[in-house]
């Protein structure tokens, strides 16, 4: 079964000439980990606010786990939990009484929803500061209790929007070791993240979407193919020039002192005695979704995309 | 039939959980604030009796109460506006088993609350004042009555706000329209014969007239307890019906 199943979405906003989405129909496969890549304004937030029955759509049909999101939302709303962007805990509860009470509303019993808050807690290195209320907790912190509360509700699709932002590096390896335990249990997961290194730890299927349209979707593997070359080498742009090194491969100068080569594996060879000879830092790697996102949509993704 | 109860029972539950989340929770971490909403309803209440040296007392308590009330489920307004734009509280409930109603509900319960000190001093004031032990269930009556109504309208009004200043700001207007121009702290006498029928329109009117009938104030001729009654309860389906019907749950 679909998890979800777009056809033809478009979003206009009031007052606005352009629509957030644009004719997109995606599918989503259940049990799988799908995220949704994109710049600010790219329309990620309003696909999933629409999956998850907050918002309207202009035209076109999305259905969720079977229903459909207009004409049978309170079916999907027993089935989903979500993670808002830019959502924060009440200020005087601790991270425990949003959990635990947030179980019990959705109809779980005590017992339950105690044991459910405790390994949810514990899962995400709350448990300690369980009983510390959210205004003294660290912004990484908040947005766990968040995730913990859509997490801990075990529905069968979770909506995901942004959902670390602001964290360190290890909640974040936290929120994903969840997320990976969620995706284990047969689970689905829509995510929209700005992070590349996210997308590529986690996603089963990910769509780019650009302006309201998406502009490449598939397994990683497959987007990678979008670029015809395999490695990346990255060489300082102090002491060699764009032309120098055209004849190894697809040559962009990042603009941040390195240029970069878009070549194959025989070429980087070639190209790191280059680098040796003139005493040039360089930097090989494989072709990443980073790569293959400023090669779709013609630029990266920076800090002001941080929150659409 | 034993499954129909259960399931007609959930609603209620999550409605009391969302009190106890939103009221209980929070004035346990955060005591100080009841004192402040316990101690805003009788600034007029003193300023009346203070001028009128105590003449006009009936008037100032079922005024103070009926704008109380008025406060409180307009209130309920404000904190869903900032519940939704603030905190994203909203957008977490919507894609939830939660009903809007049984969120309106909740908060509801939640605000009366916070006001419940200054509702049970205001009250005992009816009830010393001539309403008596017999007069207590119509006292309740029209609070739940007027809370009820005020709450539903503070939702519906608040869902169509998509900024916090806006909602403030329209809540304060409606305020003055419901609380403070029509006859709540002051003889409906008073009020000149071709605005009658619009402040007869408006819900609190007739709250303010059932408490001073309680308390023992004269009445207009035209105007009876049961009319009162049915109007405030007219004006209760009316704002669930609305709330439930054209509150904006889901953005369009």
């Amino acid at each position: 079964m679909l998890a979800i199943d777009a056809t033809s979405v478009t979003k206009l906003y009031k007052g606005s000439s352009r629509p957030a989405l644009d004719n997109v129909s995606l599918q989503v496969e259940s049990g799988k980990v799908f995220t949704l890549l994109g710049r600010n304004g790219a329309g990620k937030t309003t696909f999933v606010r629409m999956c998850a029955t907050q918002l309207a759509p202009t035209s076109g049909t999305i259905k969720v786990l079977g229903y459909d999101i207009i004409r049978q939302p309170g079916e999907i709303r027993n089935l989903v939990s979500v993670v808002p962007q830019e959502g924060r805990p009440l200020r005087a509860l601790t991270p425990w009484d949003h959990v635990y009470n947030w179980l019990q509303i959705r109809g779980e019993s005590r017992q339950t929803a105690r044991e459910k808050t405790e390994s949810m807690l514990r899962k995400l290195e709350l448990y300690d500061a369980r009983d510390r209320p959210a205004m003294n907790l660290s912004g990484g912190m908040k947005q766990k209790v968040l995730v913990a509360m859509a997490m801990a509700a075990d529905a069968q699709l979770l909506f995901l929007d942004e959902p670390t932002i602001g964290l360190d590096p290890v909640s974040r390896r936290q929120v994903w070791s969840a997320i990976n335990e969620w995706k284990g249990k047969g689970q689905s997961v829509l995510l929209t993240t700005h992070y590349m290194d996210e997308a590529e730890m986690l996603s089963d299927y990910i769509v780019i979407i650009d302006k309201g349209k998406i502009i490449a979707q598939g397994t990683i593997q497959e987007l990678r193919k979008v670029i015809p070359h395999n490695m990346r080498v990255d060489i300082s742009a102090d002491g060699t020039d764009l032309e120098s090194l055209q004849p190894y491969g697809s040559v962009v100068d990042t603009g941040t002192g390195m240029l970069r080569v878009f070549t194959f594996e025989s070429s980087a060879r070639e190209l790191s005695e280059f680098a040796i000879k003139r005493n040039l830092s360089f930097n090989v790697s494989p072709v990443t979704l980073d790569d293959v996102f400023v090669y779709l949509v013609g630029r990266p993704i920076d800090k002001g995309d941080l929150a659409e | 039939m034993a499954q129909l109860s259960r399931y007609s029972m959930v609603p209620l539950r999550q409605a009391f959980l969302i009190a106890y989340v939103t009221g209980i929770l929070w004035l346990r971490r955060n005591p100080v604030s009841l004192i402040f909403t316990a101690i805003s309803p009788f600034s007029l209440l003193f300023v009346l009796i203070v001028i009128s040296n105590g003449q006009y007392i009936d008037f100032a308590v079922a005024g103070s109460l009926v704008m109380a009330l008025v406060g409180y489920g307009l209130a309920l307004g404000q904190d869903i506006s900032f519940y939704k734009t603030e905190y994203k509280i909203q957008d977490i409930f919507v894609a939830s088993p939660v009903s809007p109603l049984t969120y309106m509900m909740g908060l509801a319960l939640s605000e009366l609350l916070f006001g419940l000190p200054a509702l049970v001093v205001l009250a005992s004031f009816v009830v010393v004042l001539g309403a008596g032990i017999a007069g207590i269930p119509l006292l309740i009556a029209t609070i739940l009555l007027i809370w009820g109504s005020m709450s539903a309208m503070g939702f519906f009004l608040s869902s169509h706000m998509l900024h916090m200043r806006n909602a403030t700001q329209v809540i304060s207007f409606v305020n003055v329209i419901l609380a403070v121009l029509p006859p709540v702290f002051y003889a409906v006498e008073r009020v000149p014969d071709v605005l009658k029928p619009l402040v007869y329109a408006l819900p609190t009117t007739h709250a303010s007239l059932m408490l001073q009938n309680l308390m023992g104030e004269p009445t207009p001729a035209e105007w009876s307890l049961g009319f009162g009654f049915a109007v405030q309860v007219a004006y209760l389906i009316g704002f669930v019906a609305l709330a439930k019907t054209k509150a904006l749950w889901r953005e369009n």
